[in-house]
């Protein structure tokens, strides 16, 4: 490690991941109280990671071999575990990426948080998560990547639960918390299995052919599905997805950071990390293949019925991540991935431009919104607009290129019927994206009878929706610390369609050599214009009824509505199985065999004690006797004890 | 010249003693003139005994041992008395006339303690334990009160002059199978004479005397009664002072067991295990603190006797460590006591209710005290058990370390319960307690002694350990 000191990538590693959670502490222990200070401290502990992160990307950019400086940590014969990290393309891209969207997110804080009592606070959990989700990226090793996603998880927690004092808002946290936490436990024992029967968990190693020579298929299958169980908790799959529309319940950045760009890619990026290894197990890459189409089609159709414009995005994210998985399980690497990076950037930029809707008009709900005159906001119009048309794949935004990518790797595959899911999702998404774009754009009549209603309601429900006292704010403008990384992320939504080409020579070392395929291009581009074009005629047209085309068929309707009843489905597992069988007995367990167990033993001494007690009072002639007797004895067991 | 350099450290007392002596035979007493005469010259016995503690030699006929091991021992002893003698700034507990007798018996008690660890022949150590055990035969009664302090000095009498009985009917024994009363002389007769029944109950009933002293069972029945009639300061000198001294003997005597090997430790184990169980088993019970002190002290002389049976240098080196660190930790808390108890009184645990918001200090210098002779990290008291644990575990005693650690758990239950009334009980109308600053700066200096020398024991364990060498190799 000494000489590594002197080593200035590594030390750009080191103090890339250490600065936020000092940053974190200090702030803690100290700066709590005073928000300029807070946010100094925090600011400077984001700024130089990601300059050094842009710095790393630069030098690195053309690496051929991975670098590695490992801490042998824990190293014996049979179980090999480093601390340290890992630098190679895919390491280097999600680092940058990390580092600028939690950048971004903290500038844009400066105005959506301005005022909140919790200020300090807000920039110190954002300082923890920064680290935390730094320093997965780099992990050189899977344990320590586990303990990042474990600490990303628990900042996660704290932030959805920031304003703790609304109960939905802690319910939201505990939710999102137990649930991820669910999944975990899957990842936990695919990485114990790793280690008993491979014993290495560097990731260059999990990594390598090895592998598959020290542990049979079926080995491999376990473990790469119990780690995927993970990624399924992280990346809000189905069915543990519920948690992740809930988490938006958290101030707005917090769902573009977390929720959109970063901790939710964690998973994506998993299996990225460890693609060779999961490539290596086809069963766990069909299985992935298929809960990601599901969960792609699924949060699809609940994001087209949706009224609050953070759950809309926020099944929007769902159904993305869903289809970045079905990339990646198709087998191609670069297409997930990539879509994993153009993401990053549209949908920060969408929750971003949502968040400023949010904080302008006080409300969630995107009708009441438009009837009070969203389009007026020019800035965040233009680049939710330009999000949304990269988030329905249109050229040449960045989402075009990476769906295009994704819809070609299922189109390589056999079975055709993922080619079709695929196709049919992205025309949902065009559609629910669109909804949401012509309601606000371009508010009808009825748009304002349904604004109205729903304000009636959320009156009637009391506070909704931002709940930090800016509502009654009225008409300040959009600061420009919430308007510039609005247009830096769409700069980015804009441009990085083009550099395609570059970044697939970045991540896999050879241009890919695009045949093509212009039944595809025109499927595909036609699934998402027949989406926004049905969303146009039930939206946006001069006489359109703003009713969906959906409400024909009131049924699925309303089973879209209810989310797929996953939520039911899961309070009625809990109240079952958890609560009824396994709460019941082990709280009786506890009750009468811990507690009861504790109490005789406490009882018993006490009790002893007081019995005893009774021999320590005598007269003093007692105790003479006493004393002589054991001495006597004590003489006698020695002599004749000898 | 020679000669005075290495009985300095007692010579000083002696003449501290006599200065006192005329300072009782005044004719108006002037008790805070005592008092600062006594807490000036104690801090000169500590300026002495560290003067002298590399002095090296061997005095009166080769009787007396001046040597590492009882010089570290006697600046221990110097440094009890002054700390002592800083709570005697208020003595209600004594008659105003008496003040200086009370010092001068405290001090004449020291004469014989530092005595008792220099002592290398059986009639010296004897006569010395004597001088010692003399002084506090009149030092209990002296406290005015309600007739308790008679009892406690009566039973201390009695229980002392039986345990002398026994010391000297095994010194006899000694004496008479080996013809000398030199522990240079006896020691190589030691292992030929353990085989046969003489040697045997000759140093297990010459122990006696010592475990009196430690009040190790069977011979603790005196400590709560002494302990609970005995003034506060007093008490606090017999619980620092005088248990450390005792342990210094102890430790020169028991090495003369050490050819015997299993049967003879397994006494010893027996003692042990029963003195720490029967110890922490009834302090439980207590309402009076001081009873309950006198109770763990029990507790602990079982814990010191552990290091000291396993009869290695390992041992013996944390043995001086936790007797060190008990005088510390167990002053803490008796100083406590005797600034809560401003009258003299004896204090009932319920009388720590709310010290947190009486005076913040003397609580957290109470949690210290008291979390440290539980043993919990980082204390002082925590390395300390850790240590002979650790020493006794690595001679095999697992079954008395494991017996040892769950009696550590069991202490830590009343230790708490003090604790507990210190910080979460209300106070109702207690009132106030205002240390004066030469207190506050005392307490600090303890809390840190008790944190610093817990994380970073090594200084005093290479101390320890090379005072040890003058003990098992003599």
């Amino acid at each position: 490690m000494a000489m590594q000191f002197s080593d200035t990538t590594f030390l750009a590693c080191l103090v890339t991941s250490i600065l936020p959670i000092l940053s974190f502490g200090l702030i803690m222990i100290f700066t709590r109280e005073n928000p300029k200070l807070s946010l100094a401290i925090s600011l400077t502990a984001s700024t130089i990671p990601l300059i050094l992160a842009w710095g790393l990307l630069y030098k690195y950019w053309g690496i051929q071999e991975p670098l590695v400086y490992n801490l042998r940590w824990l190293y014996s014969d049979i179980v090999k575990i480093p601390f340290g990290f890992l630098l190679d393309p895919t390491s280097l891209l999600m680092l940058t990426i990390v580092a600028t969207v939690s950048w971004l997110v903290q500038v844009y804080s400066i105005g959506y948080m301005g005022g909140d009592p919790g200020f300090g606070r807000f920039y110190a959990f954002l300082s923890l998560f920064a680290f935390s989700m730094l320093t997965l990226s780099i992990s050189s090793g899977l344990l320590q990547l586990y303990i990042c996603w474990e600490l990303v998880g628990l900042a996660s927690y704290l932030l959805i639960g920031f304003w703790y004092e609304k109960f939905s808002a802690s319910e939201a946290g505990k939710k999102a918390f137990v649930v991820t936490r669910f999944g975990d436990v899957g990842f936990f024992m695919g990485l114990a299995f790793l280690t008993i029967y491979y014993g290495n968990l560097e990731i260059q190693q999990v990594n390598s052919a090895a592998v598959a020579q020290a542990m049979p298929a079926w080995l491999i299958t376990t473990a790469a599905l119990l780690i995927f169980c993970g990624v399924m908790g992280k990346s809000a799959q189905f069915p543990i997805h519920v948690w992740l529309p809930d988490a938006m319940e958290g101030p707005t950045p917090v769902s573009a950071l977390l929720h959109s760009a970063t901790m939710v890619a964690a998973g994506v990026y998993l299996i990225a990390r460890i693609y060779p290894f999961f490539s290596a197990s086809p069963e766990a890459m069909t299985v992935a293949l298929a809960i990601g189409t599901i969960t792609l089609l699924l949060s699809s159709t609940i994001g087209m019925v949706a009224s609050d414009i953070k759950q809309v995005w926020a099944y929007s994210t769902v159904s993305q991540l869903g289809f970045m998985i079905m990339g990646l399980a198709a087998g191609s690497f670069f297409a997930g991935y990539y879509h994993l990076t153009t993401h990053a950037a549209f949908k920060a930029l969408l929750f971003l431009c949502s968040g400023v809707f949010i904080h302008h008009f006080g409300t969630n709900d995107f009708f009441i919104m438009a009837a009070n005159g969203a389009r007026k906001l020019k800035i965040p119009m233009v680049t939710i607009t330009i999000a949304a048309l990269a988030l329905a794949g249109i050229f040449p935004l960045a989402g075009f290129f990476s769906k295009e990518g994704i819809l070609g790797a299922l189109a390589h595959l056999d079975n055709k019927i993922w080619l079709f899911a695929g196709l049919f999702g992205a025309f949902l998404t065009a559609y629910y994206s669109f909804r949401v774009i012509f309601v606000m754009l371009f508010p009808r009549e009825p748009i304002f009878q349904i604004a109205a209603a729903h304000s009636h309601a959320e009156e009637a429900h009391g506070s909704h929706g931002h709940g930090h006292g800016h509502e009654h704010e009225e008409e300040h403008g959009v600061p420009w610390v919430m308007n510039l990384p609005l247009l830096i992320l769409a700069f980015f939504t804009l441009t990085l369609g083009f550099l395609q080409g570059a970044l697939e020579q970045f991540l896999t070392g050879h241009a890919g050599h695009h045949e093509i395929s212009i039944p595809l291009l025109v499927s595909a581009v036609g699934a998402a214009l027949a989406g926004i074009g049905l969303a146009w005629l039930d939206w946006g047209a001069k006489n359109a009824k703003c009713v969906g085309f959906l409400s024909r068929v009131p049924a699925l309707e309303n089973f879209f509505i209810q989310k797929w009843y996953m939520d039911h489905f899961w309070r009625w597992f809990l109240n079952t199985f958890i609560y009824g069988l396994f709460s019941k007995w082990f709280t009786y367990n506890d009750r009468r065999v811990v507690d009861g167990g504790v109490d005789a033993v406490a009882f018993s001494t006490v009790g002893s004690g007081r019995y005893l007690s009774r021999y320590q009072t005598a007269l003093l002639q007692v105790n003479l006797l006493f004393m002589v007797l054991v001495m006597a004895g004590v003489g006698l067991y020695l002599v004749m004890g000898r | 010249m020679k000669a005075v350099a290495l009985f300095l450290p007692e010579l000083y007392f002696l003449l501290m003693a006599l200065v006192l002596f005329f300072c009782s035979l005044r004719r108006q007493t002037e008790p805070s003139k005592d008092f600062r005469l006594f807490l000036a010259m104690s801090a000169g016995g500590i300026l002495v005994g560290a003067l002298s503690l590399f002095q090296q030699g061997s005095l009166f006929f080769a009787s007396y041992q001046v040597d590492l091991f009882s010089q570290v021992f006697k600046l221990a002893l110097a440094g009890g008395v002054f700390l002592v003698a800083l709570i005697c700034h208020r003595l209600p507990g004594v008659e105003d006339r008496f003040h200086a007798e009370f010092y001068l018996f405290l001090t004449t008690c020291t004469v014989g303690m530092m005595m008792l660890v220099s002592a290398v022949e059986l009639l010296t150590i004897y006569i010395s334990l004597e001088l010692a055990s003399y002084s506090l035969y009149i030092l209990i009664p002296m406290r005015q009160g309600d007739g308790i302090d008679v009892e406690a000095g009566v039973k201390y009498l009695f229980i002392g002059a039986v345990s002398s009985c026994f010391m000297l009917f095994g010194l006899s024994y000694l004496f008479g199978a080996t013809h000398s009363t030199y522990l240079v002389d006896i020691l190589p007769k030691m292992p030929a004479l353990l085989a046969s029944p003489v040697g045997l109950l000759g140093l297990i009933l010459s122990l006696a005397g010592f475990f009196f002293k430690l009040s190790l069972f069977p011979i603790h029945f005196w400590a709560p009664d002494v302990y609970q009639g005995g003034a506060n300061q007093l008490v606090a000198y017999i619980a620092t002072a005088s248990k450390v001294a005792a342990v210094a003997i102890l430790l020169r005597f028991a090495a003369l067991g050490s050819s015997y090997g299993y049967s003879f430790a397994q006494i010893l184990v027996f003692l042990s295990i029963v003195s720490m169980t029967l110890g922490n088993l009834v302090a439980i019970i207590q309402k009076d603190f001081k009873r309950m002190l006198a109770y763990s002290s029990i507790a602990h002389a079982g814990y010191i006797l552990m290091g000291v049976l396993t009869l290695s240098e390992s041992g013996y080196t944390s043995v001086i460590y936790y007797a060190v660190a008990y005088l510390i930790m167990n002053f803490t808390c008796f100083m406590v006591l005797s600034e809560v108890a401003d009258d003299g009184r004896d204090l009932q645990i319920a009388e720590f209710a709310g010290l947190y918001h009486r005076s913040p200090l003397l609580a957290l210098a109470l949690m210290m005290g008291l979390f440290s002779l539980a043993g919990v990290p980082p204390s002082i008291g925590f390395t300390g058990k850790l240590l002979i644990f650790t020493s006794a575990m690595n001679q095999g005693y697992f079954w008395l370390v494991l017996i040892g650690a769950v009696n550590g758990t069991i202490s830590l239950y009343y230790y708490l319960r003090v604790v507990y009334a210190a910080y979460f009980m209300d106070p109702g109308d207690l009132p106030k307690v205002v240390p004066s600053p030469a207190i506050r700066w005392t307490t600090y200096a303890l809390i840190l002694i008790i944190i610093g020398f817990g994380v970073f024991p090594m200084h005093v364990v290479d101390l320890a350990r090379t005072a040890v060498k003058f003990v098992l190799y003599t």
